[in-house]
């Protein structure tokens, strides 16, 4: 997943799991917990996580356990980078000022 | 489905989930292919019930279909790249053939309610030729005797 700083389709669904993230910024999240906070479906969800880290708002890494010893596979989490929070918390104020204006 | 048929049924729709993880993973561009199947597999295992997972499961190919169309975009420049206004990309980028993914389904869901109303009225139309009766010649009846018994006793 290439490209940094890129452009990102804006869907109401993207809007939700930037939302998700910005209530905690430093917070790494994986798919299943992006699920549960916000309620989107599967199918949606990932195209988005990959969208979002292709365009580099968001970096993902493995979870950094022993499977055998946690007793479950390892996560892939996502968080914001510094781009991804500059840009989406403009995204977010371009949206309030249209709202206010 | 009740919960005692649903945990009867869990090893299956489980052994479901997994194939279909595994298969749609597979149907990913071949770069993403091992880490999206590892990552949706460990997903899975968040999931509480049979039921839920199944659904994450089909989520994922579906997600699947999503990922490998816009993989194969970014890996082909377009000759007339659309550049939206206030730094994001609209709707009007996703394409889907010749039209855009809305009108390719708004096309398709015409297409099936055509298709659907055709059929039935093709349907009706060889019913009611079968079901209708042929016109019947109009007979007159001789007139039926009417014989008045007197019964007993009256």
């Amino acid at each position: 997943m290439g490209k940094k700083d890129a452009n990102v389709r804006m869907s109401l669904q993207t809007l939700r799991v930037l939302e998700t993230f910005l209530e905690n910024p430093a917070v790494q999240l994986a798919g299943a917990e992006v699920h549960q906070r916000c309620g989107i479906a599967s199918g949606t969800l990932y195209p988005i996580l990959l969208r979002l880290e292709s365009a580099g708002w968001f970096v993902s890494q493995w979870e950094s356990i022993d499977p055998s010893s946690a007793g479950r596979p390892r996560r892939r989490l996502y968080r914001l980078t510094s781009t991804g929070l500059r840009r989406a918390s403009e995204v977010f104020a371009s949206f309030n000022r249209g709202v206010l204006a | 489905m009740s919960q005692r048929n649903e945990e009867w049924a869990e090893p299956e729709i489980d052994g479901v989930s997994h194939w279909l993880i595994h298969h749609a993973a597979s149907w990913a561009p071949e770069a993403l292919s091992s880490r999206l199947e590892e990552e949706w597999l460990a997903d899975l295992e968040c999931r509480s019930s049979a039921l839920s997972r199944l659904g994450l499961a089909l989520g994922c190919c579906w997600a699947t279909v999503v990922i490998a169309n816009e993989f194969s975009r970014t890996r082909v420049p377009t000759a007339t790249p659309v550049v939206a206004a206030k730094g994001y990309i609209t709707l009007a980028d996703r394409n889907f053939g010749y039209f855009s993914l809305r009108s390719g389904t708004l096309f398709l869901i015409l297409g099936l309610h055509g298709a659907l109303f055709c059929g039935l009225v093709t349907t009706l139309s060889l019913t009611r030729g079968s079901v209708t009766q042929p016109d019947l010649p109009n007979q007159v009846l001789n007139p039926v005797p009417i014989e008045v018994s007197v019964l007993p006793g009256r």
